[in-house]
């Protein structure tokens, strides 16, 4: 049985996140552009976060 | 930030072609993907993950190491570098109305959360020996330590977003930018000029302890900055990773039956968009994604992937529970070390001076419980 090294497992978890990813990309709705959350709303920071009440 | 550079010594039959190979096609795979979604302009922001992923492991450019050694042995060399880094950053994202540019910089509100969040992530980012950008490099270019790092990093990104909408609720001056009221020449004069002041006084401080700073890290600074240029003019934001780790926390949370949409941060609009939709429609996760391939692809190529081996597992429990904490800081703090510290400064937002002071506060309690994990301080 191989050894779990840190390479093995790094190449198994490589491989298993693309399969992933694909995954995800190919079962989602498609988006002809690329978004940050803080794109949209009235984003009060990178995340996305809406400006609170106490914000001035 | 070490001195060393991923060894160029390797000869050709150092590359570990199996690897090098299989992280090759998988990135190949996704530019497909990318390209048939989003075109040239996700094609070239995943490149640039890509080639940011390669330059910072390539000069082991880092910020975790170079804050422990200013406050452990006070080498201050390391954080003048970083200055360098947000005043060249800072030369474009500020003007960048003046400049003609569709995009605009990373400012957020100065709150309690921030300061908390900012604390935390110090301490995580000390006891996981390394920050965002370290541990996302650092997992490319196959690190042990990192496999265990980054999946407690997406945890806990995960769990702050939980958190986020009560903590903004613990009071908030909303965003803060410094000069905001002047125009953009006089926002780039002030803010040049607190970056160069503090920039320098970390330099002079170096240089009173006979300390240079290293060629390798300045060139470092130097060619990282000319890629966030890139990023910003692309994508329209400053550079950013920890959200493309919250997205994918919350990816796999909903595959495992978790209702994320119904957490109040998951139904403001940004996030919302991006939950339903690819994870290579985020520009973060995009170049987070990318950034993995092109760590992964220069450490395979230089031989880099064979010379890693698993720390004990008391260092591993620390890079669990840093990633825990640097995953809850980042979302309460609205970034990392790239996101808050070097997108906010550059972008003339208080909130990043803010993240600066307590990450680095958070550092030195960090330092100090190192050792009960089997690491140096």
């Amino acid at each position: 049985m191989a050894r779990l090294t840190p390479k093995l497992i790094y190449v198994l978890v490589i491989l298993a996140g693309a399969v992933i990813v694909a995954g995800d990309h190919l079962t989602s709705r498609s988006l002809s552009g690329l978004g940050a959350p803080g794109d949209l709303g009235s984003a009060c920071a990178p995340c996305g976060a809406p400006c609170t009440d106490t914000d001035g | 930030m070490t001195a060393t550079p991923l060894q160029t010594d390797a000869s050709p039959a150092a590359i570990e072609w199996v690897p090098a190979l299989i992280i090759g096609v998988v990135g190949l795979g996704l530019v497909g993907l990318v390209a048939l979604d989003t075109g040239l302009r996700g094609v070239t922001l995943f490149t640039l993950g890509g080639a940011l992923g390669a330059v910072f492991i390539g000069f082991q450019y880092g910020f975790a190491s170079a804050w422990r050694r200013f406050l452990v042995a006070g080498e201050a060399m390391g954080i003048a570098a970083h200055f360098l880094l947000v005043g060249l950053c800072a030369l474009v994202f500020i003007p960048a109305a003046s400049l003609g540019l569709a995009a605009s910089g990373s400012v957020a509100p100065v709150s309690v959360s921030l300061i908390i969040g900012a604390f935390i992530f110090g301490i995580g980012m000390q006891l996981a020996n390394g920050c965002g950008s370290g541990v996302l490099f650092s997992f490319g270019g196959g690190s042990g330590r990192m496999l265990v790092a980054l999946p407690f990093f997406i945890l806990g990104s995960l769990l702050g977003s939980f958190l986020l909408p009560t903590a903004l609720g613990w009071g908030s001056l909303g965003q803060v930018a410094i000069a905001g009221d002047a125009g953009d020449g006089a926002r780039l004069v002030v803010n040049m000029g607190l970056i160069a002041a503090v920039g320098a006084a970390f330099y002079a401080l170096g240089r009173r302890r006979g300390q240079t700073a290293p060629r390798q890290v300045l060139i470092g600074s130097v060619v990282i900055a000319m890629l966030c240029w890139l990023v910003f003019i692309i994508s329209g934001n400053p550079w950013g990773i920890t959200f493309g780790f919250t997205l994918w926390g919350a990816k796999i949370a909903a595959g495992l039956g978790v209702p994320v949409g119904d957490f109040a941060f998951w139904q403001w609009a940004g996030p919302q968009r991006a939950l339903a939709h690819s994870v290579l429609a985020d520009v973060s996760s995009l170049m987070d994604i990318g950034m993995v391939i092109g760590a992964g692809l220069l450490a395979a190529i230089g031989g880099g992937l064979r010379r890693q081996s698993w720390p004990s597992s008391r260092q591993l429990v620390a890079a669990a529970l840093g990633g825990i904490l640097m995953g809850i800081g980042a979302r309460l703090a609205f970034g990392c070390n790239i996101g808050a510290f070097l997108a906010g400064i550059a972008s003339g937002s208080l909130h990043g001076w803010i993240w600066f002071v307590m990450a680095m506060a958070g550092s030195w309690l960090g330092i100090r419980w190192r050792p009960a994990f089997g690491l140096s301080r």
